[in-house]
């Protein structure tokens, strides 16, 4: 299901991985190796950014932050986006980042 | 006694806790209310996590014998404040017993053996 | 200018380091015998410690705002302690400790004397 969104413009390699961090599926202009540090980094920040988000909410008090829907990364010229259990990395000249952002909500919940 | 109780007891420590890896449990002995023993817990659980992924990345980069990874722990250290954290339990220590390496010391002696991946 | 081999004379020095603002490594000195360390290691602690200390700042902040406990802002500095050897940075200078030799108190008081460029 993940090549529907390898099909997106400027999407370079998306991966899946499981809840324990495990490498479940990937594809794109990265080797094996390749993708299964990507799953491993997603889901490191994704718990990151989990336990940043906890924190903006305990500090500001402000309902909405918790649990985080996603988050991004941007380089120069790539950039790494990822909802719930899906990563993807994507070219910032070629990707439009609503696009990926929506079609990444949707296929976390195929 | 426990690990955290022979912390809280020792002079210069404000407080000491434990967090699950979770985020759903928290234990703490000292002179933090209950309050700001969870928030210091959400804290330390954020930075542990982030720290682990960063450490991580770099056992990529090191050579054979270094000594860097796996991650075990970090130290934030204030004016007045220093926060130390090794595995899953923190420590609020007052800068002016000097107390950092005898605490570090306890601390990595006895959770040596804890496990790293975080769960 | 901090004294790197002033630096490296502390307990269980196995390198010295200074660092930009943004994490990039500027000067270093490594212990001889310390294996798997070089330049490229260091570069990349550097950002780390740099990632790790803007984060404990701004923990610090909302901490020292919510509870009204004061004495953690501005952070000074932060810590990195592994299997082995430990990694303190202060302002921006840092030096890697083993674990077992290290005198953290003495090196942040180090640190702190000639941690700012």
């Amino acid at each position: 299901m993940i090549r529907r969104l390898l099909a997106l413009d400027g999407v370079l390699a998306v991966c899946r991985f499981r809840d324990d961090g495990a490498f479940v599926e990937g594809l794109g202009l990265l080797d094996e190796e390749g993708l299964r540090r990507l799953a491993r980094f997603a889901h490191d920040y994704k718990r990151m950014v989990q336990g940043n988000a906890d924190q903006l909410s305990m500090f500001t008090g402000m309902p909405g932050w918790t649990p985080p829907g996603g988050w991004m990364v941007r380089g120069r010229a790539s950039s790494v986006c990822s909802v719930a259990n899906l990563v993807c990395i994507v070219d910032n000249g070629e990707a439009n980042l609503k696009e990926v952002m929506d079609a990444l909500a949707e296929a976390a919940h195929w | 006694m426990s690990l955290i109780s022979e912390l809280a007891a020792m002079p210069g420590v404000i407080a000491a806790g434990e967090y699950s890896y979770r985020g759903d449990r928290y234990v703490c002995r000292g002179r933090l209310d209950d309050e700001d023993a969870r928030r210091a817990s959400i804290m330390c659980r954020a930075t542990t996590m982030g720290l682990h992924m960063q450490a991580d990345i770099l056992g990529g980069f090191c050579g054979e014998g270094c000594g860097l990874v796996p991650a075990r722990g970090w130290v934030v250290r204030g004016p007045r404040f220093t926060v130390c954290v090794v595995a899953n339990v923190f420590c609020f220590l007052d800068n002016e017993a000097g107390a950092l390496n005898e605490v570090l010391a306890l601390m990595r002696e006895r959770l040596a053996d804890a496990p790293t991946d975080l769960v | 200018m901090a004294d790197l081999d002033a630096l490296l004379e502390l307990p269980g020095a196995r390198a010295a380091f200074t660092f930009n603002d943004r994490g990039e490594l500027r000067e270093h000195r490594i212990a001889e015998g310390a294996e798997g360390l070089d330049a490229t290691v260091l570069d990349l602690l550097c950002h780390m410690c740099v990632a790790n200390t803007a984060i404990a700042t701004m923990q610090a902040r909302g901490w020292e705002r919510m509870t009204g406990m004061e004495g953690f802002y501005p952070i000074e500095g932060f810590g990195f302690v592994g299997l082995e050897w430990s990694a303190l940075t202060h302002g921006h200078c840092g030096v890697v400790l083993a674990n077992d030799e290290a005198d953290y108190e003495a090196a942040y008081r180090a640190l702190a004397a000639r941690g700012e460029p």
